[in-house]
């Protein structure tokens, strides 16, 4: 494989970001005139760019045909270890969970000890910690031990560990290429994306995932890789697999707005819900983990053993995935009472699954729950009254959505998912009203997002998506003052200048250039022009290349500390016109607003 | 296949490196889609394979009746093809037969927006939509069955679904609708005889004995002999007012398989509204006098018996066409028909006649029904007076 680390590392030197880039494609080049030696680099930059767009459909079809591997997978474990009938006998019940899970345990113990878990912490890891880097082992390791456990019964999905097999994908192209570390930490969530579009079916879906959840902010940089991953690697999946979503929905209406109300009630019940579910797995997680070592073999085998008994108790939905049975609810063909029992279960079997710490992921189990308790709230509401016309695939669509913005605490995927998947317009509202109630709810009985929690619980502090999200970022405007300094013109003579700042007795004098453009002279410049013999010229033909970058009040407070060391005070001025000041910022304005934020 | 590097030289023009990582990671991609796509194949071939196997378990349950195994292994059938339309129709049909209506029918609604032509599917959904009582959905899917797609024995499965939708219009009482489609059944039918014995039944409880008499005829081509056709023809031609022909056909009846007390009946009525008829064309005078001879003496015998009830005062007011009371007129009349011979005179027929008509009308409204002489005279007196 060839190395681009050359090209790369150039790139790097010239550090350019992507807003940089992104300034430049636009003709927006506001600071200092480009050096003509910047040209070639600039080129490079671009080729670099061009090739790592079609990098990421590489990631996306590689990503892709993993996925459809590992749902193959998952199938034949389950057809030959559980049976290929709906009816599971007895023994298969029992002992297929339990055995499969000794069988993980040695496995994750002594051979894949990063396959633990559901994978979304670990690729945050890589993006944050290891420069991007998850080793290819991992990825094996992922697919082996979830396609086992998934398929053998244990109540996990397939979604996060597909993020992470596309994570290590990218992460395994980038560093047999030789990539550049700034290029090997785009990759993992590119391939994070690629890998849950495939697995969702749902390249929207898995798009604004990783952004809200692993990303972190609307990057421009990387927003175009991303999707491309995402698309590609759903084109590949559903070249395999068929286009079918993963739930055939019916046709879903909103007939009257109060409706809306019982929405709302769904969303407050599955808010209390995702609370108790998170709550579980904080408290219980920890537990498990500290027990004596010999027990981390006998954990997955006796949570396996467990499920398999909840199974053989009447209820085999919890086992799996379950996706076939979320359509089954989704098409009204469970009483209320079954749907609220099996909601309740599938909490059990997914407590139990993921705090032995049997590789799978959160996301189809919370999914099943939400969907069952939608349609259970849904059939109660109908129940009470009866003149609600929403269908039991509608309250059963809702809460999926609702269960994720409430337990995943991903409130604009949980939203975009449920209108991806479900293909109609007309949910939105309900599905808007009852996330955000449910996202309120678990937000304020729960500050920290579950994510957080087990990362934390895990040794590692990596951002919270969350805070960051929520976080109020300091502007200009922030720190901006009016203008105490005089301010002159380009045309005024230098003599004149000094006589204005000697008159205001100020240091500084702010310059207004012709046609645009600003600049600033000191007493002493102005002392030393006069004594060059230039005091009839006018200032601005001596300020030509001495240009202040323009600030306007709506840009993030950290520009300022770029231009604050070279100019004492840094003139911000008005979009509309450039001529005109709104206020000046010195570095001192800065320190104390960011000490003043931060509480001091 | 120098094209291709070329092609990736205009893009990246200054690495021939990178174009050379391309074509490694499009050749990567190339071999890893070829291994997927192989098993790709075994995998939906298993799913298939299985797919078949239990959809053949579930249509073998489903037609023994065994509706709650048969719903599983649809289920599990449609596990391994999620789209496969047999098995959720299947699936249907067994939730159908466990009475679990409200889920079957999510499925039908879910097959019929895939194939909304599916005679079969309409044909459920109109069972469904029958049963809760939605007249109007049930005559659209009944009406989208009998025109729809069969996929098997396309024409008498449109014949059964046309079937059902007249009983069902039946139920509702709608017999005008119910004579459209049997008219449709009947040209469908051809030359069955028990087809067309069936549909003569059903034309027959709608009235509809033209039809109904057709029906028979078309019967009774293929066997002569047959008694339910020759007591539903002789039904028809009696309920028509034909009772040369009901008499023929009763007959025969009757002479097939004695013992039937309504055919007998209906005989004997028809037998006696043709002896007492003196309206009736080409018959001689004797039998003419006779006719009006016996139906006044019918007549005067109604007036006795109904004297043996209490409402029989009441009798006496009404009046004959001239005006006098009823038993006082027949009094009237009774010497003269006694010795009369020959009725050359209309008017002597018709006076006699409207006399006997009356009594019966009268009798009937506050005695009930008579002997079968008295309805025959009935049955005479509506022939004769345009009712």
């Amino acid at each position: 494989m060839s190395s681009l680390s050359s090209s790369s590392s150039s790139s790097g030197s010239s550090g350019l970001s992507g807003s940089q880039v992104a300034a430049i494609a636009g003709g927006q080049v506001e600071s200092e005139p480009a050096e003509t030696s910047h040209a070639p680099r600039v080129s490079e930059f671009f080729r670099e760019e061009r090739f790592f767009l079609v990098l990421s459909v590489f990631i996306g079809v590689f990503a892709g045909l993993a996925v459809v591997c590992f749902r193959f997978a998952i199938e034949w474990c389950r057809i030959y270890l559980l049976g290929s009938g709906a009816q599971l006998s007895t023994i298969r019940l029992i002992l297929t969970p339990t055995i499969a899970g000794l069988v993980i345990a040695i496995l994750v113990i002594h051979f894949f000890p990063q396959a633990r878990g559901s994978g979304v912490n670990q690729t945050k890891s890589a993006l944050y910690i290891f420069n991007g880097y998850i080793p290819f082992k991992t990825a094996v390791g992922k697919f082996i031990t979830s396609a086992l456990a998934i398929g053998a019964g244990f109540s996990l999905g397939p979604e996060d560990p597909s993020l992470q097999i596309g994570a290590c994908i990218a992460s395994a192209l980038g560093t047999r290429m030789k990539l550049s570390r700034e290029r090997m930490r785009l990759l993992a969530p590119i391939g994070a994306a690629a890998g849950l579009a495939a697995a969702f079916n749902a390249p929207i879906t898995a798009v604004l995932f990783v952004i809200e959840e692993v990303i972190g902010r609307w990057t421009a940089g990387i927003l175009g890789s991303v999707v491309l991953s995402a698309i590609s690697s759903v084109v590949v999946m559903r070249w395999f697999m068929g286009s079918e979503s993963l739930f055939r929905i019916p046709p879903v209406e909103l007939r009257h707005p109060s409706e809306l109300v019982a929405y709302a009630v769904l969303g407050i019940i599955g808010g209390l819900f995702s609370v108790a579910f998170a709550g579980g797995l904080s408290v219980l997680r920890p537990r498990a983990r500290h027990l004596a070592r010999w027990t981390q073999y006998a954990q997955p085998a006796v949570a396996g053993l467990l499920i398999g008994v909840i199974g053989w108790l009447g209820a085999p939905q919890v086992m799996g995935a379950g996706y076939e049975y979320m359509d089954e609810a989704i098409h009204g063909r469970f009483t209320w009472q079954f749907l609220a029992i099996l909601a309740g279960l599938k909490v059990i079997a997914t407590l139990l699954s993921f705090v032995s710490g049997t590789p799978g992921g959160l996301f189809a189990p919370t999914l099943f729950i939400g969907a069952m308790l939608g349609a259970a709230v849904g059939g109660v509401e109908h129940a009470l009254l009866p003149h609600l016309t929403a269908s039991p695939a509608t309250y059963a669509l809702v809460g999926m959505g609702v269960l994720f913005a409430g337990f995943i605490r991903a409130p604009m995927t949980s939203v975009f998912m449920i209108l991806e998947i479900s293909g109609n317009y007309s949910i939105i509202l309900p599905a808007v009203i009852a996330n955000g109630a449910a996202y309120t709810i678990s937000r304020a009985l729960m500050p920290v997002a579950i994510f957080d929690i087990l990362t934390r619980q895990d040794g590692l502090e990596l951002p919270s998506m969350e805070e960051q999200r929520e976080e109020n970022v300091l502007r200009v405007e922030d720190a901006m003052r009016a203008p105490n300094v005089p301010v002159i013109e380009g045309d005024d003579t230098v003599e004149k200048a000094l006589r204005t700042l000697e008159k205001a007795q100020q240091e500084i004098v702010l310059v207004r250039l012709k046609p645009s453009g600003w600049s600033s002279l000191s007493r002493a410049e102005l002392r030393e022009f006069i004594a060059d013999n230039k005091a009839g010229q006018a200032v601005g033909s001596l300020l030509a290349f001495k240009q202040i970058p323009l600030l306007h009040p709506d840009m993030p407070l950290d520009m300022v500390l770029r231009y604050v060391d070279r100019w004492p005070v840094v003139p911000v001025v008005n979009r509309a016109n450039l001529r005109k000041l709104d206020g000046i910022v010195t570095e001192r304005d800065v320190l104390e607003r960011y000490r003043d934020f931060s509480g001091e | 296949m120098t094209k291709t590097p070329e092609l990736l030289l205009r893009i990246f023009p200054s690495s021939r490196r990178e174009v050379a990582t391309l074509v490694l990671l499009s050749g990567l991609a190339a071999a890893c889609f070829t291994a997927v796509a192989g098993l790709s194949r075994i995998y939906y071939g298993q799913q298939e394979a299985l797919a078949e196997r239990w959809a053949g378990r579930g249509a073998a349950d489903l037609k023994a009746g065994n509706f709650a195994a048969a719903s599983t292994e649809f289920g599990t059938a449609l596990l391994y093809s999620h789209d496969d339309f047999d098995s959720q129709l299947g699936l249907a049909k067994s939730l159908i037969g466990q009475g679990r209506i409200d889920e079957a029918y999510g499925y039908l609604v879910s097959l019929w927006s895939q194939k909304p032509e599916n005679g079969t599917v309409n044909l459920e959904l109109a069972r469904i939509a029958a049963g809760r009582n939605d007249r109007q959905l049930a005559l659209r899917y009944y009406h989208n069955a009998i025109y729809g797609i069969w996929m098997a024995n396309p024409e008498a499965s449109r014949r059964a679904a046309r079937w059902e939708l007249t009983k069902y219009l039946l139920s509702l009482r709608a017999t005008a609708n119910v004579q459209s489609e049997l008219i449709s059944l009947s040209a469908d039918e051809g030359d069955d005889p028990a087809e067309q014995k069936n549909i003569g039944d059903y034309f027959l409880k709608v009235d509809d004995y033209q039809h109904a008499l057709a029906s028979y005829r078309i019967s009774l081509r293929a066997n002569e002999r047959d008694v339910a056709a020759l007591k539903g023809a002789g039904t028809a031609a009696f309920s028509m007012g034909n009772y040369v022909l009901a008499q023929r056909y009763l007959q025969q009846a009757v002479e097939a398989a004695p013992g039937d007390h309504d055919a007998e009946t209906k005989l004997e009525t028809a037998s006696l509204a043709l002896r007492m008829d003196p309206f009736r064309r080409q018959i001689t005078q004797p039998q003419r006098d006779e006719a009006v001879r016996a139906s006044f003496a019918a007549a005067g015998n109604r007036l006795q018996s109904c004297a043996a009830v209490a409402s029989y005062p009441a009798l006496l007011p009404a009046t004959n066409p001239a005006g006098e009371p009823l038993g006082a007129a027949w009094k009237k009349l009774e010497p003269q028909i006694a010795r009369g011979k020959g009725f050359h005179d209309a008017d002597a027929v018709n006076q006699a006649m409207d006399l006997v008509f009356a009594i019966e009308r009268e009798a009937t409204s506050q005695c009930g029904a008579g002997t079968p002489a008295d309805t025959a005279l009935t049955l005479i007196s509506k022939i004769h007076e345009g009712n």
